[in-house]
């Protein structure tokens, strides 16, 4: 049976999505957009992240972060969305678990919407369009802070 | 309608369809639209509210609509689509999304201080729009896959 030593480790690359334990980052991600929670969760999963919820609105992203925690590590929050915005959600995750990884993902760049969000509390934020590129690095520079 | 209003929308317009599209893209000349027009069979709308109220229209042919939905999804390695199935109509309302944004963005920026609302997405034949009170200044944006008009309608609030 081969084993991982097997494998010249010269052709290894740690993916990002796997931590430093050897466990996926486990992730939710909050957006009322089909397309865009396929493209997020496509970029993700080749990284070797797990996708472990999805909700289309804050409300629902703040009931499933509740639900999955303490098994989530990251969140990806859009802005705009039905019944609560993901300001609001945000507002709320860091209320319910002060190291909350938060992400905002939106197409509104507006500085005051920036600056409230990091305040709040969020790791990050990323304007659309998303390429993969962006949205890994932007990951990796928020989870390892 | 003020002119001011229009420029981030044609410029937004032009470098998300570029960048997410990677094709060329010719920009049409600017026109007025009467108050009851005809859409073209896909309509995404978005409305703005704030110091200004209105909404922005994104009409364009089914078939444009299918060709620009399968282009956007191939370029993330997903199936291209057939049918303007859910999935279609969610990357084309995205697509609106990403333009309203970043035109709104720009706006911001410039002082005017206003909000999107939630995308949605009108489809049929014959549709017909009618906005009483308000203007429409088109964009129409013409690419490889055929034409997008960019329906801009906003009034200052009084």
């Amino acid at each position: 049976m081969k084993t991982k030593q097997d494998f010249p480790s010269i052709n290894q690359r740690k993916a990002d999505g796997v931590g430093s334990d050897g466990n996926a980052y486990r992730v939710l991600i909050v957006d009322d957009s089909l397309f865009v929670t396929k493209q997020i969760g496509q970029i993700l999963t080749s990284e070797g992240f797990e996708v472990v919820g999805t909700a289309s609105n804050g409300q629902e992203g703040v009931d499933s972060y509740k639900e999955l925690y303490p098994n989530v590590d990251l969140v990806t929050m859009d802005i705009t969305m039905p019944k609560m915005d993901g300001v609001t959600a945000l507002e709320k995750i860091m209320e319910f678990d002060k190291n909350a990884r938060v992400i905002m993902i939106s197409a509104l760049g507006k500085q005051d919407l920036v600056k409230k969000s990091l305040m709040l509390g969020a790791r990050n934020y990323i304007v659309k369009p998303l390429d993969r590129k962006k949205v890994l690095e932007r990951i990796m520079m928020s989870l390892s802070k | 309608m003020r002119v001011e209003y229009i420029n981030p929308f044609v410029e937004s317009a032009y470098n998300v369809l570029k960048e997410v599209l990677s094709v060329e893209i010719v920009r049409g000349e600017l026109y007025l639209k009467s108050t009851s027009m005809p859409v073209l069979g896909v309509a995404a709308i978005i409305g703005l509210a704030g110091d200004v109220e209105g909404r922005v229209l994104f009409d364009m042919s089914k078939a444009t609509a299918i060709k620009i939905a399968s282009a956007m999804l191939q370029s993330m390695e997903m199936e291209p689509i057939e049918e303007l199935n859910d999935m279609g109509k969610a990357t084309i309302t995205e697509l609106a999304n990403m333009i309203t944004g970043q035109a709104v963005t720009k706006l911001h920026n410039l002082g005017f201080k206003f909000d999107l609302t939630p995308p949605a997405i009108f489809t049929g034949d014959n549709m017909e729009i009618a906005d009483t009170g308000v203007e429409a200044l088109i964009v129409p944006m013409d690419l490889p896959f055929g034409k997008i008009e960019i329906n801009v309608a906003i009034r200052e609030r009084n």
